[in-house]
């Protein structure tokens, strides 16, 4: 399971702490819409990794947290920078990522 | 993305669309005809009576999608100016939802280009309706836009 950092990391980790800071830290937006948003119980959330991660596992992330969205994941199409975008895609620091139901837009 | 005429319209309202100036805005004198197609609130739902529909868009990315329409229509067939306007928000029954105007020297590339247009619009612009009925609401089924099945990165965070 993928495990995002807090959001605002604290520095008050101590100075005495072995661990070194993490340079490579993911920080992305997350949007969802229509049937998702009310699942989700939010529209907008931002999110930070510390390792590699695509958007199959971001969305992974909140289905751990949100069980009732995993069984909406294959009439599920993902935005990246308002671009549709396949799963497998690695997410950069400053993405925003969409999670988008079937649009009935018309 | 291609550059649009600067005439076109692409737009995203929320109060009641004039489909009869969006329809002038696209007429001139170099036309001979103009294709428009009004989508509207129905009064039912697979037969129950809805009360009225609620839109909601994913505003910056369906306006890109919808100005991508409108290049691949420009690309595709020999037309004028083209108007696409959805309205967002609270509708009730018979008010206009989504409006698209198209004109051309000759009504065959008009007719096509329009209706690419709604057809285009209904599987890839991201917007979507909840309908209110009598005894609740929900979101209406929607078409899977479809998205690519492996990476390539094209586009880096802005």
């Amino acid at each position: 399971m993928l495990k995002p950092v807090p959001l605002a990391p604290s520095s008050s980790a101590g100075y005495n702490s072995p661990v070194p800071r993490v340079s490579q830290t993911i920080r992305v937006k997350v949007l969802f819409f229509g049937r998702l948003k009310d699942v989700a119980g939010r529209a907008e959330d931002f999110i930070e990794f510390a390792d590699a991660a695509t958007i199959e596992q971001l969305f992974a992330l909140y289905a751990a947290r949100h069980p009732e969205l995993a069984k909406y994941r294959p009439s599920v199409v993902a935005s990246c920078n308002e671009e549709f975008a396949a799963w497998d895609t690695p997410l950069r620091s400053g993405d925003e990522v969409a999670f988008l139901p079937p649009v009935s837009g018309g | 993305m291609a550059k649009l005429p600067h005439d076109d319209i692409y737009q995203l309202v929320r109060e009641p669309i004039d489909v009869a100036a969006l329809a002038r805005q696209v007429r001139a004198p170099e036309d001979g005809a103009i294709v428009t197609f009004d989508g509207f609130v129905r009064n039912q739902s697979h037969h129950r009576p809805t009360l009225y529909l609620d839109y909601e868009a994913y505003e910056s990315m369906a306006l890109a999608k919808m100005r991508e329409i409108g290049a691949q229509l420009h690309e595709k067939y020999r037309i004028h100016r083209v108007s696409v306007v959805h309205r967002l928000g609270r509708l009730e029954i018979g008010e206009t939802s989504v409006f698209i105007a198209v004109s051309a020297p000759h009504r065959a590339a008009a007719f096509d280009a329009c209706r690419f247009a709604i057809d285009s619009l209904k599987r890839t612009v991201p917007i979507w309706k909840r309908e209110y009925f009598e005894d609740g609401a929900v979101w209406a089924d929607g078409e899977l836009p479809p998205a690519p099945a492996a990476t390539p990165r094209a586009k880096p965070a802005s």
